[in-house]
């Protein structure tokens, strides 16, 4: 697979597409906590100024009036980064979102160690932990900027609220134009026999690569994209694992309470293989390169080829 | 001459209503035998105004959307909204006694959606607040006529969420939002000013750019004119700084910081009753 390097990141996928959607729906908000020229979001706000909200810095209170509007029905968009949504509006989040099953799609942008240049406080490495935690959440994690469009609509199409999870930087465009995306959806990208390699988000493309070296070992790595967290496509990763007997479930995210610690649960239960988690591993990250950071902390290709071979070597040993 | 025996006759027929309400109050958190009757005896007489002669609302559509929207900030004062909505017609009195019961559509803290006449959930203090300001943004975006009331109790302006919604309420000229702040100068853990000093309440508002309206929130007669001319004020969101006893109307409880979130028990409940009669003239 050849990929391309991406023209944008994917918070600009999403901001992109919502300004298009703005014209097929005229009735959808976005409010914004001062971030709307780091989301892009401020693109609908230039154009759709009486539908979009700046209520300055203070995401509680932001995510909160959301609420309220949203108590009408109305389909609210609310921007900001994914430390400050799950974290400092955490509760009205639970509480006068998901509770009351609300639509509001939640545009979270600076996932993961995508934002390793700005250090730990604008790195989002729990939010899926605790996104998925909440019932009627569901939770989106686009791999390209050509899903982060085909989701955003995904997200708007549905009712009730929605976190999508986006990075910062631009990375590769994995998808072409004709690729269809569905809610619990997932895609398998590369076909393998010897492993199933699950990843989201940035860390796709680092799967690719993985595969691409493993195969060098004479390993055929199968890949997943779980771009839907939540749901998650189940059925797809049961396949892969009954038919490969192996899993690495790789995620920029702490390893602990990720999606890893999810597919466990879920093989345990129907179909227990060796299986191993790439994620961080209690402990945070720190400014830097992205090339760097995610190296030292385990998610480069390098090392989750590594990982990987030490998964297929334990399945031999079984 | 006959417009003041008018509002009189008003007046004289809230008070009235006020009494029932705290009936309702303290029964009701007597049969579950937990609750919050502190806070929703102070804010009685203001609920009283606004569910008997302010909200533009019908009990027989709760949907109705041109309605006035009503969040009750400080959603433990529940006991309070729950008694105005029964005694209005959203649903019956007997649904009194299933507060906070399994299967109950009385939630310890109130829910959108499980009870009629619930605009928004409540219950984590200032959150209401801030979905008050949502709601009258709406009603501006849309050129909605209906107006937003919001009732806060005064330790919730502990929380800073209450200034962000303040400072947000300003930019957005949220002139068809009324709050109404129940002063009764204590919070959980004891007198409010020594918990967290607020004061002055009234030049912080100022400074955030609201109409300030100080009363007696126990005084219909004001607390009525005072919505009135809130709802009137054009320019600017208005806040009614009501001036309450927390407990108000029973006599062991006024003024006691131990009242806050405990339900009285048998001999208590009687003692309640008689006070409320007593009352009742």
């Amino acid at each position: 697979m050849n990929l391309e390097k991406a023209s944008k990141p994917t918070r600009r996928g999403y901001s992109d597409r919502m300004l298009e959607y703005g014209s097929i729906d005229k009735d959808f908000t976005v409010f914004d906590a001062d971030i709307g020229y780091s989301t892009y979001a401020c693109l609908f706000g230039e154009a759709f100024p009486e539908r979009y909200f700046n209520m300055g810095i203070a995401e509680m209170n932001m995510v909160s009036a959301a609420a309220g509007m949203a108590n009408s029905g109305r389909t609210v968009v609310v921007s900001s980064y994914g430390v400050f949504l799950t974290m400092r509006a955490v509760e009205p989040v639970r509480s006068f979102i998901c509770y009351p099953n609300l639509n509001v799609k939640l545009l979270s942008s600076h996932g993961g160690l995508t934002a390793a240049i700005d250090g730990v406080t604008h790195q989002a490495t729990e939010d899926i932990a605790i996104m998925t935690t909440f019932p009627n959440m569901k939770v989106l994690c686009p791999s390209d900027p050509k899903a982060a469009e085909k989701l955003f609509d995904v997200s708007m199409q549905t009712p009730g609220p929605f976190f999508t999870r986006l990075m910062r930087d631009p990375l590769f465009d994995v998808y072409g134009d004709d690729e269809e995306f569905v809610l619990g959806g997932s895609k398998t990208l590369r076909k393998g026999s010897d492993i199933t390699i699950a990843a989201y988000g940035d860390i796709v493309f680092q799967a690719l690569e993985a595969a691409e070296s493993l195969a060098a070992q004479g390993i055929d790595a199968e890949v997943l994209d779980l771009y839907s967290l939540k749901p998650y496509d189940k059925e797809a990763v049961l396949a892969s694992v009954k038919k490969t007997g192996a899993m690495l479930v790789a995620e920029n995210h702490q390893a602990k309470n990720g999606m890893g610690y999810e597919i466990a649960h879920l093989l345990l239960k129907h179909c227990p293989v060796p299986f191993d988690n790439a994620g961080l591993e209690d402990t945070f990250a720190e400014s830097g390169d992205y090339p760097s950071i995610i190296h030292k902390y385990g998610l480069s290709a390098e090392k989750l080829a590594g990982r990987a071979a030490a998964v297929v070597q334990m399945k031999k040993e079984n | 001459m006959e417009q003041q025996r008018t509002i009189q006759k008003r007046v004289r027929y809230l008070e009235e209503k006020a009494k029932e309400v705290r009936v309702e109050i303290v029964k009701m958190i007597h049969e579950a035998q937990s609750g919050h009757p502190g806070g929703s005896l102070s804010a009685a007489d203001i609920m009283t105004a606004l569910y008997f002669d302010i909200l533009r609302i019908d009990p027989n559509k709760p949907e109705w959307p041109d309605r006035d929207r009503f969040v009750l900030s400080k959603g433990h004062a529940c006991p309070v909204w729950y008694a105005c909505l029964a005694l209005k017609g959203f649903f019956p009195i007997e649904t009194l006694k299933t507060l906070r019961k399994f299967e109950s559509k009385l939630q310890g803290h109130p829910i959108a959606g499980k009870a009629e006449g619930i605009d928004a959930s409540v219950g984590s203090l200032g959150i209401g607040f801030s979905q008050a300001v949502g709601m009258a943004i709406e009603a501006k975006m849309t050129r909605s006529k209906y107006m937003v009331y919001t009732v806060l109790g005064d330790g919730e302006t502990n929380e800073g969420i209450v200034w962000e919604a303040a400072a947000s309420a300003h930019k957005y000229h949220l002139d068809n939002l009324v709050a109404v702040l129940d002063r009764n100068n204590l919070q959980n853990d004891g007198i409010a000013e020594q918990i967290m000093p607020m004061e002055p309440l009234d030049e912080k508002f100022k400074a955030f750019n609201w109409h300030v309206i100080q009363i007696n929130g126990h005084n219909m007669a004001d607390v009525v004119d005072a919505l009135m001319k809130a709802r009137d004020y054009s320019g600017k969101p208005v806040i009614i700084i009501a001036n309450t006893v927390k407990g108000k109307g029973v006599s062991y409880m006024e003024n006691v910081r131990g009242w806050h979130g405990k339900p009285p028990n048998d001999e208590q409940l009687a003692i309640a009753l008689e006070d409320l009669k007593g009352s009742l003239k």
